[in-house]
């Protein structure tokens, strides 16, 4: 019998005003991507703690992928400067704890890229599917 | 010692300052101390807070200006407690205009232990400076480990967590009204260990602020290796947004959402 393939769950944060529009874009087009990702929609990139990252990840996600409107096109002007700082530093600090760096992604998607959406989607989906379970999710708890 | 005794009699004799918030040594025991002129006489048992009996003087400060919001007071700095002031100017929670400096240097075993990239304040009272150290080792092993191997060991240090919160509570930078660390949408309550994430979080929030005074770690009564998670985030916080923790020259935090644009790119995939 084959091996069943691992199905991560992943973690989508969009962008209203464009990550989100390009999924959007993306369906309405019919163009075909993996269905592991669960997506939460925001209001801006920026609006996406750290915290919220983190908790998804303790609450069992394998990948975290943030969508946000390219550099300049933020609607609300400087809110995805935020997003990179926050995220670009949180990838870092996962890495040094040894959490995984490559489970958080993060991507700017405009409404008007739904194939990029797709193509960004399947091939953050492949690249968990290879690395598996988290190991946030496999560590030993204490008693 | 008489130095720093001599420049704090002068400050209440002058009436510059409300009082001073230093060390007195009472029954063998160094204790935290608000000197005032009322009583000038205890100066005489003003001391410099030995390495191993240290307390947050910077988060008793800001108790006392909240109290009296018109009155300057004098405290005991050293070169950690220097940096905590200044980004709590930074930070709005104290005013650079009613404080003075008292000021102690390190000698070179406390520098040593506490890998301390600058052990003196910019104005001293006591003591000599001695040599900085630029790097941590601490640091350096645990990047060296990368990935399977540390985790493991930050895992085993995280679940040794009994959640007493002391990290945050005796931390002088510590200033938020509502703290992740207890939101229920953010962390799991009632559970101990914590989640695995808690102190994540509080690096997080301490990067760029942490001024690396090491209080938590030697507070935290299941030993773990707080600072060096913390000495990472500000190094990082240096190396991507050139961003010096406790600097008044190098501008604000870089966590100030409406701060400065940024140049940074995405990483591949
Ligand atoms: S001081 Fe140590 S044991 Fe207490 S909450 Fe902080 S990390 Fe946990
Ligand atoms: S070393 Fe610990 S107590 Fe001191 S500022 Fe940093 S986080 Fe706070
Ligand atoms: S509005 Fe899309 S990232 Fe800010």
């Amino acid at each position: 019998m084959a091996e069943k393939e691992y199905e991560p769950k992943i973690i989508g944060f969009f962008c209203n005003w464009c990550t989100y529009a390009g999924a959007d874009l993306a369906g309405v087009s019919r163009l075909q991507y993996p269905p592991n990702i669960r997506v939460i929609r925001v209001m801006c990139s920026g609006t996406v703690s750290p915290h919220h990252v983190l908790r998804a990840f303790q609450k069992g996600a394998d990948g975290v992928l943030i969508g946000g409107c390219h550099i300049g096109d933020c609607h609300y002007l400087k809110g995805n400067y935020m997003t990179i700082k926050r995220m670009t530093f949180l990838q870092d600090l996962l890495k040094f704890t040894g959490f995984e760096d490559g489970r958080l992604h993060l991507e700017w998607i405009s409404a008007a890229e739904g194939p990029k959406f797709a193509q960004v989607v399947r091939e953050f989906t492949e690249k968990i599917k290879k690395l598996g379970p988290s190991r946030l999710k496999l560590a030993p708890k204490a008693a | 010692m008489d130095r720093l005794r001599e420049k704090v009699r002068n400050l209440l004799k002058d009436g510059k300052v409300a009082g001073y918030l230093g060390y007195i040594m009472k029954d063998g025991h160094p204790l935290p101390h608000l000197f005032t002129p009322a009583r000038p006489e205890e100066v005489g048992q003003a001391i410099v807070a030995p390495g191993d009996a240290r307390y947050p003087l910077d988060k008793l400060l800001q108790q006392l200006a909240k109290g009296y919001p018109d009155a300057t007071f004098a405290v005991q700095v050293r070169g950690c407690d220097e940096r905590g002031l200044n980004e709590l100017y930074k930070w709005g929670q104290l005013d650079p205009e009613k404080v003075v400096l008292v000021g102690v240097a390190c000698p070179q075993d406390q520098a040593d232990y506490c890998e301390c990239p600058g052990p003196w304040p910019s104005v001293i009272d006591s003591g000599n400076k001695c040599k900085p150290v630029l790097r941590s080792q601490r640091v350096d092993r645990i990047d060296a480990l990368a990935g399977e191997a540390a985790f493991q060991e930050w895992m085993s240090a995280f679940n040794k967590c009994v959640k007493c919160y002391g990290c945050r509570d005796i931390c002088p930078m510590c200033f938020c009204k509502e703290c992740a660390l207890e939101h229920p949408d953010l962390m799991s309550t009632g559970k101990v260990p914590p989640d695995s994430i808690f102190q994540l979080v509080r690096a997080l929030h301490m990067a760029g602020r942490c001024i690396d005074c090491g209080l938590c770690e030697e507070n935290c009564p299941a030993d773990i290796p707080l600072r060096v998670l913390y000495k990472k985030g500000n190094a990082l916080v240096k190396e991507m947004f050139d961003y010096d923790t406790g600097s008044l020259t190098t501008g604000l935090s870089p966590w100030k959402f409406l701060g400065d644009e940024s140049t940074m790119e995405t990483k591949p995939m």
